[in-house]
């Protein structure tokens, strides 16, 4: 079977992924490109006895070598040489869409280009004549509606036809006039290269200044640079030009020629529907309130919705967890096998992430329905102002608000929306600030501390919590931007504000299934991994000897207790050895566990004769109902599960406290200790690390004493750690500012594509935290500050800084080339004239 | 017919002109030129962003928004 490469290219907002989901089914996967961040989506198909292979490019307004997707784009064309360039045009938009169009026609591939959102023009009232947009570009027009699912086999025929008859193609060529003889001398001098590309599109890329092209051209001819210079310079002194600017302008008026030969406009100068919603929600003083409502609904919907489905979702990683518990080989009473430990730690950890995956895909969801109808660039419109001052974008809106602008967020979402922010520096500083928003999981551990400290003040304790983070990521953003992504690339604000688009049902579940997909596929794995180092670091080197015999004889004494309460009973024989009390144990402690995560009543049944079935004999134990023999046994023996769970939880802390992890705590508390953090304190972060749910689990676990009782967590701690309301503040700081969950710091890697990003984005906020904790508890230790008072201090001094930075203008060289020319009072004359825009 | 020169960051909501030199470069300068903003090219004010900065502008048929700070660097020539 023959194989054709296909490269998919088009501008932004033309409909190329509804179009590339129309045709490329459902075999579609997508990457990295190697080196950055942009997508790569790839899909096969077959048709007519070809195996096709469609890439999508990323959507680019130009073929140019100045933005990231523009590189890949042409990186792809250059490196791999497709058979075919599918364009996707936007019909309703011919003009400027044409300007991309005559670029690719001009590389000498062949071109098919797909006249889409043929619908949404017929509708503006706008006529096509594609057969004459066809003759005049000398290549096939097929007419499409991607969001209808019009046109998909005539583009598989497009693609199989034109490759047959790839041998008959002619080349396409613009008349540049003026400028012709040099692209002609460019030409010639490059005659000998060994490069299959088209020679006269290299040279209009040379004259165009295009980087990558210029020093693909120099590895053959080691002068080519000046060569170029001094053509450009003849062509300027003749007629006034430079001629990047004019090869645009050309291009756009052979794109107004087509225009006005193969296309009329009837509703020309009408105000569109964009327009009138425009009106309303671009606003200048609704358009805040409204944007607020939009983020707070989808706030509302993925993470509370979401967190809600989830109470649906959890009884299933539940139930696979039991089943797991299952398989594992049995606890032999105290003696739990390590295998069994494991498997039980692997799955909590994976549950622990899994359990995100309702709110993930509503998000992601709800993302790719704002992406589609066109909301994001105005969101970025309305807000861009307020975020440029600390270094950000308009774009960072809705990481930062999916990190948490309100009570929880996650991170992980977050740092994924990122993906679309042109500007490198603010998309850099974006991934690096949302990880300091609130993020849900904190949350319980927020709770347990002002519960066990804050009683009082607990409700104006979690106003400064969930609000502070935000002032905190602004200033982080600022103070990154400034010093370390200083030297980061950036682009100019330039951003399209499509009309208004319905988005499709289909494209919609297909990109936040992908989204979800590339969350299961690179973070659970890599925690998965992170998982089982920590397991060892808490299991190592175990218990001592001494220990051990303690709680064996705890044991022993456990099972005496129970031999002595059931010894009169008729079933003893039933219960006569440990082995058989073990196994019984197990079977009513599994029944417990299934019954927990059964609410309603068939549930219910359904375990109860699944019990039964097991083993009969020993199901009178747990419903002993009016067998008062029976009933005896099941007194004892919820008793002795009592006591092993807590002879395991002792076992457990001791093992923590001795473990390598708490040898790590242990050995930088004098690190900590200008905080007032102790070791405790220490192995909870350390442990938090794989998900910040762990940290409550272990804080309860080392805080809750050995005595029965039905302590909660909260009076625990507050009883038995000897903090102050003065600790609790500097580890609840600690913990607004420390935000390395490894899942969050894994999509960090996915979307810096460095590890060195990743290493700092862990680091600085540990650092940052440990300074800013020990200076407030060295403050308040120092001034007798209570906690709520170092909490309003703090909180205080942040806020300043924020504003101060806010307030201050920024003198942000956003590139080369514009703002020196200004700095070098090159147009002085107009120095009066303007009003700057920085300053008002 | 009398004409001035203003920069685009000058006009107000509802003014039309057109493009009469880029004073950008380098990247700025490409980028500008791909999204239209060619010599010739009549460029309505639709409005400002609610917090003044950046505006949107009617150019080619799309609507485009453009920082102020950009907008500077572009020439334009004003009907009277």
């Amino acid at each position: 079977m023959k194989h054709i490469k296909v490269a998919l290219a088009g501008q932004p907002n033309c409909g190329k992924s509804t179009i590339f989901n129309l045709v490329s089914g459902i075999e579609q996967h997508i990457a990295n490109y190697p080196g950055v961040t942009v997508d790569k989506k790839v899909g096969y198909f077959k048709y007519d006895n070809y195996k096709i292979e469609m890439v999508d490019l990323p959507g680019t307004y130009s073929f140019s070598s100045y933005s990231l997707e523009e590189r890949v784009a042409k990186e792809f064309i250059i490196d791999e040489k497709p058979d075919v360039i599918v364009n996707i045009v936007d019909a309703s938009n011919i003009k400027r869409n044409l300007y991309l169009t005559f670029q690719l026609l001009e590389i000498g591939i062949p071109v098919i280009v797909v006249l889409n959102m043929m619908d949404v023009a017929k509708r503006r009232g706008i006529e096509i004549d594609s057969k004459k947009i066809s003759k005049m570009l000398n290549c096939p027009v097929i007419e499409a509606s991607g969001s209808k699912g019009i046109g998909g086999k005539d583009i598989m025929k497009g693609i199989v036809d034109t490759v047959t008859h790839a041998h008959q193609y002619e080349e396409f060529k613009i008349n540049y006039e003026e400028l012709e003889p040099h692209i002609h001398n460019i030409e010639e001098k490059i005659e000998s290269t060994q490069s299959v590309l088209n020679k006269r599109w290299l040279a209009i890329k040379a004259l165009e200044g295009d980087s990558s092209i210029i020093s693909h051209l120099k590895t053959e001819f080691n002068d080519i640079d000046e060569y170029i210079k001094n053509q450009e310079k003849l062509f300027h002194e003749k007629y006034d030009k430079d001629a990047p600017s004019f090869l645009a302008s050309y291009r756009y008026e052979s794109a107004d020629i087509i225009h006005h030969n193969a296309i009329k406009e009837k509703n020309l100068g009408k105000a569109t529907l964009t327009d009138k919603a425009d009106k309303i929600i671009l606003n200048r003083f609704l358009a805040l309130p409204i944007l607020i409502l939009f983020m707070f609904l989808v706030y509302e919907i993925s993470i509370v919705g979401g967190y809600k489905l989830t109470d649906y979702t959890w009884p299933i990683l539940a139930a696979f967890k039991n089943l797991v518990i299952d398989i594992l080989p049995a606890a032999d009473f105290i003696d739990v096998p390590m295998i069994t430990d494991f498997g039980i730690w692997m799955v909590n950890s994976g549950n622990a992430l899994m359990n995100y995956l309702p709110i993930f895909f509503i998000l992601f969801a709800l993302i790719a329905i704002m992406e589609d109808v066109g909301y994001m660039p105005r969101m970025a419109f309305i807000l861009d102002r307020v975020f440029k001052r600390f270094g950000l974008h308009g774009q960072s809106t809705l990481p930062l608000v999916l990190g948490g602008a309100m009570v929880g967020g996650c991170a992980v979402p977050g740092v994924m929306a990122t993906k679309g922010i042109a500007d490198d520096r603010a998309r850099m500083a974006t991934i690096l600030s949302v990880p300091y928003m609130n993020c849900l999981a904190k949350v319980p551990f927020y709770t347990l501390l002002l519960g066990a400290f804050f009683k009082p003040d607990m409700a104006i304790m979690m106003f400064f919590i969930s609000t502070i983070t935000l002032f905190i990521a602004m200033i982080v953003a600022r103070i990154i931007t400034a010093t370390i992504l200083s030297t980061r690339e950036t682009a100019p604000f330039l951003m399209e504000l499509p009309p208004y688009h319905l988005p499709t049902f289909k494209g919609v579940i297909i990109r936040a299934f992908q989204r979800v997909w590339l969350y299961i596929k690179k973070v659970v794995t890599i925690v998965l991994a992170v998982a089982i180092v920590l397991f060892a670091m808490l299991q190592f080197p175990g218990l001592d000897e001494n220990a051990m015999k303690v709680y064996e004889a705890q044991g022993t004494k456990a099972l005496q207790t129970f031999d002595k309460k059931v010894k009169s009973s008729s079933y003893y024989n039933e219960v006569d050895t440990k082995q058989k009390v073990s196994t019984l144990l197990n079977y009513y402690d599994g029944y417990r566990a299934k019954r927990m995560v059964t609410s309603s009543r068939e549930g219910a049944e359904d375990v109860d004769n699944e019990y039964r079935e097991i083993n009969p004999s020993s199901f009178k134990f747990i419903k002993p109902k009016r067998d008062k023999e029976a009933k005896k046994v099941n007194k004892a023996l919820r008793t002795l599960s009592t006591q092993r769970k807590r002879i395991l939880r002792g076992m457990k802390n001791d093992k923590v406290e001795s473990s390598l992890l708490g040898m790590a705590g242990r050995s930088i508390e004098p690190l900590t200790r200008y905080a007032g953090f102790d070791w405790k304190i220490n192995v909870a972060f350390l442990s938090s690390f794989a998900a910040r749910e762990s940290a409550v689990a272990t804080l309860g676990s080392i805080y809750e004493n050995n005595k029965a009782d039905d302590m909660r967590a909260e009076e625990a701690m507050a009883l038995n750690s000897g903090y102050t309301p003065l600790h609790a503040v500097a580890i609840i700081i600690f913990m607004i500012l420390t935000p390395p969950c490894i899942a969050t710091m894994i999509v960090v890697k996915m979307q810096t594509n460095s590890y060195k990003w990743m290493l700092f984005a862990i680091f600085f906020p540990v650092f940052l935290g440990i300074i800013i904790s020990s200076v407030i508890f060295s403050l308040g230790s120092f001034n007798n500050w209570s906690g709520v008072e170092a909490m309003i201090y703090f909180y205080i001094t942040v806020v300043l800084i924020a504003l101060i930075i806010g307030l201050f203008p920024t003198k942000n060289i956003n590139w080369k080339g514009g703002i020196q020319s200004k700095a070098k009072g090159q147009y002085n004359v107009y120095e009066n004239n303007f009003n700057i825009g920085e300053n008002r | 017919m009398n004409s001035k020169m203003r920069t685009l960051a000058s006009l107000e909501k509802g003014e039309k002109a057109k493009v009469n030199k880029l004073y950008a470069k380098g990247k700025l300068l490409q980028k500008l030129l791909d999204m239209g903003f060619v010599n010739n090219v009549e460029i309505e004010v639709i409005r400002e962003a609610p917090l003044f900065d950046p505006m949107e502008l009617k150019l080619h048929n799309y609507n485009l928004s453009i920082r102020k700070s950009e907008a500077l660097l572009i020439e334009m020539d004003v009907k009277e």
